[in-house]
């Protein structure tokens, strides 16, 4: 369903050109839950964009659901991301002059659901995610990991084909990052698709697939097995190059 | 989508209401003197008589020597003699037609109750009224019989029978101007023509005169001309009968022709009746000049609206286009400082076009408001100009199609000054907020 072949990824400047990306190739299956570790700098969240379409990439194939993403349009590639994908970020990314039940609201707005149907999305999603009695709160009246279940209760409205979480973790203390991941799984086993990238090797391990982004490119597993993150860094290769 | 943009809008203008009431005042500031110009342009360029300014036409006859120069465009005098006036106004054709001169009197009812006072008048033929689609609260024009006989009647407007009558039905009543005891045969509806198109020689924008008489009555009671008397050559004039027979031109002259045959007709009619005046020895002028120009015309022909309101009018619209550039520039910041929200917002499937629409909705509503504010700016600055000259009174207003204009015209304004931060916001690129955030 997620099909990434030599995708590549690169930055120009005047005088350097940084290869984010490289040959990377993936292939997720309906139902998967995949966490997503590497170095800092090695392209996770450049990945994640780039299956999120939230930029381009310079060269391969990217199939979504037999979409060819490389042939779309900038808006052809908005609504295919509205009615595939769901986010959620690190920082929660909530709006913050709207309340609970608006911010959920934002992507049933933009693919056109009538109000009726938005409402029983949104009571579902926020009573999934424990927050129903918060609905006309604003993000600033909760916690950090409500904040972060209202930001999955927004991915999850859309009934996404696919949910990309970018640190969901990473602005949380232990606890709740635990309670966010128990949701994650509780959403995963309902039949949703995750890709997670992640720095928390514990929170990586409860994930059933693992992958590892080194220097710009998915990692043959086997040659990182027993190495910590920080060793696998040491041994890349750094990945800009002068032109 | 359209109500939720205007939430929105409403959202971000609360959000930030010091930047949003400075863009709102720039509009109003810019909308209101924008408008105030509008206004007066609008009123002084306005078609006077909608229903038939195509088929009422002045008539100019050129009756100077050749090599005579005139201040107008094409050297033609704007006003006619009295000869020749009076000569087209008992012409049989065609059906209606009026000469028309400027005068006044002294208004009395020979009584204690009432001081006498001057007060402007005009002689016209009885065509006049129905020519120019006056309206009468009681009674009408004068008979043919009387306009023929030079009878003393008045035709006076509801303002004059007010002061004079108390506003009860006074036909049938007398009127003293100067010593000449006039009747009333007609009270005529009040005519708050902002032009006074009839007669665009002496003030063009002076309200209309209050009291009618018939124009046969300038020869018997030798009346003077309150309006401009235009001499062309030396003439040895020394009694009201000599300035009848001169050559000197006071009077305007109007027709109303129906068809385009009529107008042919007509011309036809002039062309000869010049080329016999001519013969008389009464000009030297090889080919005979005469213009027949419709209201519009007319009104254009004599610069009503004159260079220096066109000018003003421009400067009026530089200024707004000044305070739309400091609106542009305070959209733009207000735009881009909203980079991270419009780039979540892009993650969450808004396509550019959204994002663009969601925008230009904003800016409308600040247009709007702009607007409704520069109304009230702008009516103040019609009070500023109206209190300078009563010859503004009825031009210095908006009409209802001005109320219109101001606010379309600061929507349209605010729509052009936030293309450019519009466009640019809804390229943002998402990936590079969402981590910023």
């Amino acid at each position: 369903m997620l099909s990434m072949k030599n995708i590549s990824k690169v930055y120009q400047t005047e005088k350097v050109q940084t290869h984010a990306l490289r040959d990377f190739d993936l292939e997720v299956q309906e139902g998967e839950f995949i966490a997503v570790t590497g170095p800092s700098g090695s392209g996770k969240t450049t990945f994640l964009n780039i299956a999120g379409m939230l930029e381009p990439f310079t060269g391969g194939d990217y199939m979504l659901d037999d979409v060819n993403v490389g042939s779309l349009s900038d808006n052809q590639r908005a609504d295919l991301r509205n009615q595939k994908i769901g986010f959620i970020f690190q920082g929660f990314n909530l709006i913050p002059d709207l309340n609970l039940y608006e911010n959920i609201e934002v992507p049933l707005r933009y693919r056109g659901i009538k109000s009726a149907e938005r409402k029983r999305r949104i009571e579902q999603c926020l009573e999934k995610v424990g927050l129903a009695s918060r609905a006309k709160h604003l993000p600033q009246q909760l916690s950090g990991g409500q904040q972060q279940r209202v930001a999955i209760a927004r991915a999850l409205a859309g009934e996404p084909r696919f949910l990309l979480a970018d640190e969901p973790t990473g602005n949380l203390d232990s606890l709740m990052a635990r309670q966010v991941m128990e949701l994650l799984e509780d959403i995963n086993r309902e039949g949703s698709t995750i890709i997670m990238v992640t720095h928390d090797q514990e929170l990586a391990r409860r994930a059933p697939r693992n992958i590892q982004v080194v220097d710009g490119q998915l990692a043959d597993f086997t040659l990182y097995q027993n190495k910590t993150i920080e060793a696998v860094a040491a041994q890349a290769d750094h990945s800009a190059v002068e032109v | 989508m359209l109500l939720h943009y205007i939430d929105l809008s409403w959202r971000s203008l609360k959000r930030t209401p010091l930047v949003s009431f400075l863009m709102i005042l720039a509009i109003a500031v810019g909308i209101g003197i924008t408008m105030t110009s509008l206004s007066v342009y609008h009123m002084m360029s306005m078609d006077p008589i909608p229903q038939k300014s195509s088929q009422l036409f002045a008539v100019q006859l050129n009756t100077t020597d050749d090599g005579t120069n005139w201040w107008t465009e094409d050297d033609v005098p704007m006003q006619l003699t009295y000869k020749d006036a009076m000569a087209l106004h008992s012409a049989e054709s065609p059906a209606r037609k009026t000469a028309s001169m400027r005068s006044g009197f002294t208004v009395h009812l020979n009584n204690q109750d009432l001081k006498p006072f001057l007060s402007e008048a005009r002689l016209i033929g009885r065509d006049f009224f129905p020519m120019f689609d006056r309206d009468f609260v009681y009674g009408s024009t004068w008979t043919l019989e009387q306009e023929k006989s030079s009878s003393p009647v008045v035709v006076i407007n509801e303002e004059l029978n007010e002061r004079l009558f108390g506003g009860l039905n006074s036909v049938g009543k007398q009127v003293y101007l100067d010593d000449t005891t006039f009747t009333v045969v007609g009270v005529m509806k009040q005519w708050n023509s902002h032009t006074k198109y009839y007669d665009l020689n002496n003030g063009a924008f002076d309200s209309p005169e209050p009291m009618f008489i018939p124009i046969t009555l300038v020869a018997p009671m030798q009346i003077a001309s309150w309006g401009n008397n235009n001499g062309w050559k030396h003439e040895a004039i020394s009694t009201f009968e000599g300035q009848l027979q001169s050559e000197i031109f006071w009077l305007q002259f109007w027709v109303e022709l129906d068809s385009p045959a009529q107008v042919k007709d007509y011309r036809n009619y002039l062309q000869a009746y010049l080329e016999e005046q001519g013969k008389l020895g009464r000009y030297s002028r090889a080919v005979p000049e005469f213009n027949l120009q419709n209201v519009n015309e007319w009104m254009e022909y004599n610069n009503v609206v004159s260079t220096d309101n066109k000018v003003l009018l421009g400067l009026s619209f530089l200024f707004l286009a000044v305070c739309l550039a400091n609106i542009l520039g305070l959209l733009l910041g207000k735009f881009l400082r909203r980079a991270p929200e419009i780039g979540v917002r892009r993650a969450l499937g808004a396509s550019k076009r959204q994002i663009f629409l969601q925008h230009l909705v904003e800016v409308s509503l600040l247009g709007f408001l702009g607007g409704v504010l520069g109304i009230a700016i702008a009516q103040l600055g019609l009070w500023g100009v109206r209190s300078t000259s009563n010859e503004y009174n009825a031009l210095a207003t908006m009409d209802i199609s001005m109320l219109l204009a101001a606010p379309t015209i600061a929507i349209s304004a605010c729509i052009i000054a936030g293309l450019y931060p519009a466009w640019l916001v809804c390229r943002t690129q998402p990936a590079i907020y969402l981590k910023t955030q």
